[in-house]
């Protein structure tokens, strides 16, 4: 509440009338709501003992081993994964501590076998897994999960259960999702009980009702969704996705707002915690780096009736995301050119921080593209982003979103070597980039024809339909699409318009010399491959030349892609524009991995050289600006590359240094929809104090920065990975 | 058609005035301000910088209307970033008449001059009358100082201002802030008066020192000699400025 500085008059009893009289140039020492939102010192001390790892201590649960078990109880594949959960849930011990409000400390670490390895590769022979196997990568209905509560849904299993009791697999999968249910039940009863113990009856009330029950305030759908979501992690899933948090959370705020249970400090602190929490143990879960763990979070858009969605909670989660500034969750903000610029406002304040959220899409163009891909347009208009920025739809989508990538500089890398060598006209070269795209998408497709997705008996609780069917989640949802990465485009396309400019149409460069040249690395002609890099069309310019070829590449990747009709499991392959973690295996390599790397290329670059990361010029090319590479960008066919990938653009930290700049950059965030682009991700951060984190990186504990679809802290990336952003352009001063 | 030099044209810069802009750096300047954290802007000529990266030229030569098709091509943009174009440098009006050739063939884009000021007369109203808004910089109010820190006195930047004031342009003045130079509490409140009542003012930028300044000299093969302690942060005295009655700023 502020204080004006008429509040006192001479009659008041407290004013010194021997003082001088109080005017209205005077001023009561009563800050003003603070613009930001801060961390209270509770939760200050946290993030603080979080970061320090204070709760690592309580990693002391025995480890867990149900292969025994299950071998004993010759358990199904379904039932071990079923007992996995079980057992795991079990072996958490009740952390709570005094500055919590919000709980739930996992306290094993590492996951137990459920078969042995000669197990794994007889059951799986034949067929292949998934990265790690589990089902990781989808998203949750969440907002079903928290208003049924975990009680329901049991109800819900039981009542399928004994209508397709003659259905021996579904009384299996039921089963297995009701032993499941109890395990995590019985965690949050063990944990009401620890509440009782310790005297926090304020805990208790709510551990009693969540996650059985429907929660009846905020706090209660905030602890609800930390033992649910947990759950997921401890059973061995992975990228766990968190979906439209502003939708499925806002009516339990709303309703204690109404009733004066809550205002909005109180609840943005509550939430502050809850994200806080997501932060506790996700040093356990699988990614590349720490950092990639995919919990990843969607505010605004419409409803699936295409309202607009944006509300008071939407603004509270950007508002705490600045003031916890912390890794997880990833912020993500659905939006289009007619979003209002005070929310895009207040998104540039969190980008202006460096932790690369929000990552924003553009709804005008995502979800025309998911319908011209068989979406229905009510879950189009339902998507979230899955760990990176690849679209999914909540509790409806068992889709593989990153089978692999095509590695576009070996397309045109092949075609271009081949095709010179060929005597090829330019056309035939372009032919043979499209016959080597088709190929290494036919080769990924054929390698994930036999995907073998393991049952999922909790993540099934938590989807739409698989209880009420009796089917378990890896047997397919409403949509089982594939992705691939479309990836290291834009060197890809510098390459083609090098080539067609200087071999075919200026006629000035021989193909013999260029040949020579890639096969030795341009060692021996330096003055080539400066041509090349310096004189040659470049992605991010605005010149067609080179834009055209980009257009060029993701229309014969999309024709690929939609060359498939089934991926084997009913679904399409979608392609997408990111490049992940390519921008640096397709340049060096990648034990294991089966798309092709590059050695030195038409446009200029070196052998080893890194790519750029997803939509972005090459790194090392004269670029105009920003507003140049939105320019060049828009002329893509988004519709066509429904698996999404942001365009990447990084912005120095001294543009912030203008009060007005928050305002240019909700601006430029608005032109990016307003070309007509589909993703963006634009990151803050300084040059200089990257290099300087690499020297001293214990002067930079805390320093975030974008990787690709997550941020991370720098100083624990991989060297490669600390080079690949700090060769980024970077724009401003 | 005339043609001018123009050493950058700089996307989506944020410091030069509002919304989303693009700023032409033109080439050529008559002062030698001792601050000056752009030296390739100094000589009318293309020149060849030599840095680590290797070599580059700064100065690319312009038809007006090439320089207005580039701009043009973005003038969508702009207007729907609620922006435009900022003429900078060097000195833009040492090539007024280009520039106003430029503006003539823009298309309905906005446009802030950024000027020091030093110019002649006619040079200044030519193109200050066609911007949208104007930024003046003003360094030092008194004239030998003035002199001392930039090569020449204050004389006809005063006289523009007045002109400025009967153009009916709306204005903002800006003040790089030099520790111990422009900084002082003297130097600003001169200032102050200066500006004081002049119509067209809507506010005063101040401008922290760029501790970069001289990184690109060397790569123009010449020598950074500042008149003042860089080592010093400068000191952003608002208050100063509290006579001239508007908005004070600090970037």
């Amino acid at each position: 509440m502020n204080a004006t500085a008429n509040n006192l008059t001479a009659a008041d009893p407290r004013c010194d009338t021997t003082a001088p009289a109080i005017t209205s140039s005077t001023r009561f020492c009563v800050p003003a709501p603070g613009r930001h939102f801060e961390l209270e010192p509770r939760l200050a001390q946290m993030k603080q003992s979080l970061r320090d790892g204070y709760y690592k201590r309580f990693r002391t649960s025995p480890a867990v081993d149900v292969l025994a078990e299950c071998e004993a109880e010759r358990l199904s594949w379904a039932q071990r994964v079923a007992r996995l959960t079980h057992r795991m849930c079990e072996a958490q011990q009740a952390v709570i501590r005094p500055e919590e409000q919000i709980v739930f400390t996992q306290t094993t670490t590492g996951l137990p076998r459920i078969y042995d390895d000669a197990q794994t590769r007889a059951l799986t022979s034949g067929s292949r897994l998934h990265e790690l196997g589990p089902i990781s990568n989808i998203c949750a209905d969440w907002g079903m999960v928290l208003e049924q509560g975990l009680a329901r849904r049991r109800e819900v299993a039981l009542a399928t259960r004994a209508r397709m009791k003659d259905d021996p697999d579904a009384v299996e999968f039921l089963d297995c999702a009701v032993e499941t249910i109890d395990a995590v039940l019985d965690l949050a009863s063990r944990y009401a009980a620890e509440a009782r113990r310790l005297g926090r009856l304020d805990l208790a009330q709510i551990l009693h009702e969540v996650p059985a029950y429907r929660p009846r305030t905020f706090h209660e759908a905030l602890q609800a969704l930390r033992f649910c979501h947990a759950a997921l992690w401890i059973s061995g899933h992975y990228h766990c996705g968190l979906g439209r948090f502003d939708q499925y959370m806002w009516p339990y705020l709303e309703a204690d707002v109404a009733s004066g249970r809550l205002d909005v400090p109180g609840a943005e602190h509550l939430l502050a915690e809850f994200f806080l929490s997501l932060n506790k143990d996700s040093d356990l879960y699988p990614g590349i780096q720490q950092g990639d763990n995919g919990q990843s979070l969607m505010l605004g858009g419409v409803t699936r009736d295409n309202r607009p969605a944006v509300n008071p909670l939407t603004r509270s989660v950007l508002r705490v995301a600045r003031g916890v500034a912390m890794i997880d969750p990833k912020i993500n903000l659905r939006m289009t050119k007619d979003t209002g610029l005070d929310l895009l406002e207040l998104a540039a304040q969190l980008t202006e921080i460096g932790l690369g959220f929000p990552q924003y899409s553009n709804d005008d163009v995502v979800i025309p593209g998911l319908i011209a891909h068989g979406y229905e347009p009510e879950d189009a208009r339902d998507y979230t982003v899955a760990a990176c920025w690849e679209f999914c739809i909540p509790g409806r989508g068992m889709e593989v979103v990153n089978i692999g990538a095509v590695s576009m500089p070996a397309a045109v890398d092949t075609a271009l070597r081949e095709g010179l060598a060929a005597g090829d006209s330019f056309a035939g070269i372009l032919g043979r980039v499209d016959a080597n795209m088709r190929l290494q998408v036919a080769r990924l497709v054929g390698s994930y024809a036999r995907l073998f997705l393991p049952p999922a008996p909790y993540y099934s609780v938590l989807m739409d339909g698989c209880l009420e069917r009796g089917r378990d989640l890896s047997h397919g949802l409403r949509y089982n699409n594939y992705g691939i990465h479309g990836a290291c485009s834009s060197n890809a396309a510098d390459a083609l318009a090098a080539v067609k400019k200087f071999v075919f149409d200026e006629k000035g460069v021989p193909a013999q010399r260029l040949l020579d040249a890639l096969a030795t690395n341009y060692e021996p002609d330096e003055p080539l491959r400066r041509k090349l890099a310096e004189d040659a069309p470049k992605v991010g310019n605005n010149d067609d030349a080179a834009d055209a070829m980009l257009v060029k590449l993701f229309d014969l990747f999309a024709d690929a892609c939609e060359a498939i009709p089934n991926n084997g499991r009913s679904g399409i392959i979608r392609p997408g524009s990111g490049s992940a973690m390519y921008y640096v295996w397709l340049a060096r390599g990648h034990c294991g991995m089966i798309e092709p790397a590059v050695g030195a290329m038409a446009d200029g670059r070196k052998a080893g050289g890194l790519f750029s990361s997803s939509l972005a010029p090459s790194h090392g090319v004269r670029v105009r600006g920003p507003l140049s590479v939105l320019q060049s960008y828009a002329k893509l066919d988004y519709r066509r590359i429904c698996n999404g990938g942001p365009l990447t653009i990084e912005l120095s930290d001294t543009v912030f240094r203008n009060p007005e700049a928050v305002h240019q950059v909700a601006l430029l965030i608005r032109l990016f929809a307003y070309v007509g682009c589909q993703q963006l991700q634009i990151n803050t951060l300084n040059v200089e104090t990257l290099k300087d984190a690499k020297r001293h990186p214990e002067r930079h504990r805390n320093l975030v920065v974008r990787v690709w679809g997550w941020s991370g802290y720098f100083c624990e990336l991989d060297e490669v990975y600390q080079d690949q952003i700090i060769g980024r352009h970077t724009y401003g001063e | 058609m005339l043609t001018g030099v123009v050493f950058d044209i700089k996307e989506f810069a944020v410091h030069d005035g509002p919304g989303v802009r693009v700023t032409v750096f033109l080439k050529g300047c008559p002062l030698r301000c001792s601050w000056c954290h752009n030296p390739e802007g100094l000589s009318p000529r293309p020149q060849v910088m030599r840095g680590a990266a290797g070599e580059r030229v700064a100065g690319q030569v312009f038809t007006s209307t090439e320089l207005a098709a580039r701009l043009n091509n973005q003038a969508g943009l702009l207007r729907a970033g609620e922006g435009g174009v900022t003429f900078s440098g060097g000195e833009p009006l040492a090539q007024a008449e280009f520039v106003a050739e430029v503006m003539d063939q823009l298309d309905n884009i906005h446009v802030v001059l950024d000027t020091s000021g030093h110019a002649e007369g006619a040079a200044f109203r030519l193109v200050a009358s066609k911007a949208s808004v104007v930024f003046l910089d003003l360094k030092l109010a008194d004239p030998d100082q003035h002199r001392y820190h930039t090569g020449a006195n204050n004389a006809r930047i005063l006289q523009n201002l007045r002109l400025l004031g009967g153009l009916g342009v709306p204005f903002v003045i800006r003040v790089p802030l030099i520790p111990g130079v422009t900084d002082t509490e003297a130097n600003l409140s001169g200032i102050a008066h200066l500006i004081a009542g002049v119509p067209g003012l809507q506010r005063v930028d101040l401008l922290p020192y760029n501790r970069a300044a001289g990184a690109k000299y060397a790569a123009c093969g010449q020598v950074f000699q500042p008149s003042f302690d860089q080592s010093r942060p400068s000191n952003p005295n608002a208050a100063c400025l509290e006579p001239a009655g508007v908005e004070v700023r600090v970037l």
